[in-house]
């Protein structure tokens, strides 16, 4: 009997013991979790908790802080369940939290071996959990299973060859009893691809390849062997829908980025949306935002899922905020596009045919001396993370505003080193600015538009307190009323806010809790 | 005795590749440091490394020091007091390296040559220019510009030409014009200190710090103009190639009077 109140004391205090695929299934529907990257398979990070809402966010306070001492672009999407948070930091560090006080239950860390090249940081998204495991990818391209319990490594498999350019930093995806994992490093002459392992013994169980290679459909749409370095990496976690058993990635920049010449074709499937058979790897449909992409404009967003009213039918769509400028409904069954519309300054197209291929505008590519095009280099849309309300159905995302002066040069390219065949410059009298927009799903149109004095670094949180939360380069973390775009709360965290934040309840309070500088930061009402 | 001497091998091999750049000359080590400076260094440096914001990399002189060890210093950890960051946590040591190959096989342009009179230049800017009314040298001057202690250090000849007759063409960062209303209807003007989504803190032409919440204003306005004037047409092309001569002589401690 002892033993029986013991047992229920515990599950009552720690919440809900191993992770189930029920609950991976349900995930939205559980106050006290967040138990994936967008919150639930289709990504729309929402909390449907209404504790704190737009009549008393302004007394939102910091609750408890965490600070890693790991210096480093800190990107990570907490995992939280059973009464813990678990973080991924920079450079392979790792963490497990008391979710009462923030103190530190295990630390997991793995050197970054000498030789790893990463274009931007040595960043993380967060764990994946299954179980009683949790799922990440290191720098040096593994994946590695973690006890939850006690942060020691299970098991870790090398995804590809660290040496060739090849890195990994998106949180993993779990399907079932797989782990989907995604692939980083197109600026340095990789071949990307999606990969599928066995949750409990890490074995591979299929690989897509996002660049088409000889043999395969696609292949034509390759100059020579440019295929062999195409890029087209997941560096961001693709969403799922379970009753099509698909899972739909976005793609990265061809390489190299800004020297077309070599790679002269459509470059398939950089710069796209693809959908994959969760369990066989196969391609069902994939939709090419940009055709031959030269401004590095990767399309690595998180595709969120919504059924949508479209001209009187329901269509189960997808959305994407890309990073060219366009915002793009699609039919998430077949790929057919249902709207794009510009949501930014756009110099490269004057449009989207219905057939998904941007109307181009000539001049627009980079030289040597530098060309002007807008969006600038970080888009437009980049892989800030976005969300969907249902209670006002709108779709908020964070956008870059402006142009930039684009140059290429013909670059050789040496094994597994840089290869982007030039850079970008800012405008003197023309910086990049941001906003925060919130749009009409259906239609593209924009509801409302919040103006940022910088470009924009963190991603999004909504919720049925009609709020959505955000964060910016200069430190602030803010509420916005999810309505109006007016804000209604902010809070200085004293280090720049690059990660999304998330929601959810413990002991009966709503939680906000998102990374700042190099400290993790949770907030809730007195 | 094998073990011994193996160890000094190793210990030799590490000093020397910290010293010297083990990839100097290396082609595709120069190819992968040309990408990756147009990345990273260009936005200052120029694209071709002929200087702009920072440095001309391409004369083969560096104010650090001119041997491998201390370019490879600089990119690792940047210059305390400049805006030149340290790269040690995006590169690693050949990723520097390669960087140090690409700088090295640029350089061999000859200095621009300065015509101009030092003296003469060092007279106008305290005199006729009135730069010390908005800049200071060492001790002397006001503060609400940027110092320009160091500026014939840490920007290219070419960048201060620009600067003295088009200073808008690139305003240092953080040196923006903010205009504040206050709700009482005051306005205060400075210099951009801080500038967010929800505050700015300025320091005014008396060099007093204001700090406000956007919120609690009636306006709050940056300024894309720099409150420097043109010198375009108040100097003459001598007195404007003295003052290019004075300010390219700042380099540091003892270049002032």
């Amino acid at each position: 009997m002892r033993t029986l109140v013991l047992v229920l004391a515990v599950t009552l205090a720690f919440g809900a013991g191993p992770v189930t695929e029920k609950q991976l299934l349900e995930a939205q529907r559980d106050p006290g979790s967040w138990l994936h990257y967008g919150r639930n398979y289709a990504a729309w990070r929402y909390s449907e908790q209404t504790g704190i809402n737009a009549s008393n966010v302004a007394r939102l306070a910091p609750r408890w802080i965490y600070q890693t001492g790991v210096n480093g672009k800190f990107e990570t999407t907490p995992i939280v369940h059973g009464g813990l948070m678990y973080i991924t930091a920079p450079s392979n560090h790792s963490y497990a939290l008391d979710l009462a006080t923030g103190r530190p239950i295990w630390h997991h860390y793995k050197p970054v071996p000498r030789g790893v090249n990463v274009c931007c940081g040595q960043v993380n998204r967060g764990f994946a959990m299954l179980g009683d495991t949790l799922y990440k990818v290191s720098l040096e391209a593994t994946l590695q299973a973690i006890d939850s319990k006690t942060g020691q490594l299970l098991w870790e498999t090398p995804v590809e060859d660290p040496k060739r350019g090849y890195s990994t930093t998106a949180t993993p995806l779990i399907v079932k009893n797989s782990v989907i994992v995604g692939m980083a490093g197109a600026e340095f002459g990789t071949r990307g691809f999606i990969d599928s392992y066995d949750a409990t013994t890490g074995k591979r169980l299929w690989r897509f390849w996002t660049v088409a290679g000889p043999g395969e459909p696609g292949a034509e749409s390759w100059a020579g062997d440019s295929w062999k370095r195409g890029g087209a990496s997941t560096w961001v976690t693709g969403s799922y829908d379970p009753e099509l058993n698909l899972t739909y990635w976005g793609t990265g920049n061809p390489g190299p980025d800004f020297d077309g010449s070599v790679r002269k074709g459509d470059n398939l499937y950089s710069c796209s949306l693809v959908a994959v058979d969760a369990t066989t790897g196969k391609l069902k449909w994939h939709f090419q935002f940009t055709p031959h992409d030269v401004h590095d404009w990767d399309s690595t967003h998180d595709p969120v899922l919504v059924d949508l009213d479209h001209n009187g039918r329901k269509v189960k769509a997808v959305l994407i905020a890309n990073r060219n400028g366009f915002y793009y409904a699609l039919d998430r069954t077949n790929g057919k596009m249902l709207t794009a519309k510009a949501y930014t300054q756009v110099s490269w197209a004057d449009g989207i045919r219905p057939d998904g291929r941007p109307n181009l505008i000539a001049g627009q590519d980079p030289t040597e001396d530098g060309n002007k095009s807008c969006p600038g280099i970080g888009g437009g849309h980049n892989w800030q993370a976005t969300t969907y309300s249902p209670a006002t159905g709108l779709y908020y995302f964070p956008t870059t505003d402006g142009c930039q002066i684009y140059f290429k040069y013909a670059q050789e390219y040496v094994d597994g080193l840089w290869y982007q065949a030039s850079t970008t410059q800012g405008i003197g009298d023309e910086p990049l600015v941001g906003s925060i927009v919130a749009v009409k799903p259906a239609s593209g149109e924009i509801a409302w538009r919040y103006r940022l004095v910088s470009t924009p670094t963190s991603g999004l949180l909504s919720t049925a307190g009609g709020l959505v939360f955000g964060g910016d380069r200069e430190g602030y973390v803010f509420a916005l009323d999810s309505a109006t775009g007016k804000v209604l709360w902010r809070f200085q965290t004293g280090g720049m806010v690059i990660a999304p934040p998330i929601s959810y309840e413990f002991r009966g309070k709503q939680y906000i809790a998102i990374a700042a500088g190099s400290a993790m930061m949770t907030f809730s009402l007195p | 005795m094998v073990r011994v001497l193996l160890t000094g091998l190793l210990l030799l091999t590490a000093g020397s590749a910290q010293d010297k750049n083990p990839l100097h000359g290396n082609k595709d080590a120069i190819e992968a440091g040309k990408g990756m400076f147009r990345i990273y260094c260009a936005p200052c440096h120029g694209i071709a490394a002929q200087g702009g914001r920072g440095p001309d990399l391409t004369l083969g002189s560096y104010t650090a020091g001119n041997e491998d060890a201390s370019l490879y210093r600089v990119i690792a950890n940047g210059v305390a007091g400049t805006e030149m960051p340290g790269y040690s946590d995006r590169f690693d040591s050949d990723g520097i390296w390669r960087v140090v190959s690409y700088i090295r096989s640029v350089a061999g342009r000859p200095a621009p040559p300065l015509t101009g009179n030092r003296a003469a230049g060092e007279k106008l800017f305290w005199g006729k220019g009135a730069c010390g009314a908005c800049h200071r040298l060492g001790m002397r001057g006001s503060r609400i510009a940027p110092d320009l202690t160091l500026v014939g250090r840490t920007r290219s000849v070419e960048y201060l030409k620009e600067a003295l007759v088009a200073p808008n063409a690139s305003i240092t960062p953080g040196y923006n014009t903010i205009t504040i209303v206050t709700k009482e209807g005051k306005k205060i003007a400075g210099v951009q200190r801080n500038y967010d989504a929800f505050s700015a803190q300025v320091m005014d032409a008396q060099e007093n710090y204001h700090s406000f919440f956007r919120d609690e204003v009636r306006s709050m306005e940056r300024s894309l103009e720099s409150m420097m004037p043109s010198y375009a047409a108040t100097l003459s092309p001598r007195e404007l190639d003295d003052m290019l001569a004075f300010l390219a002589s700042l380099r540091g401690k003892g270049d002032t009077q």
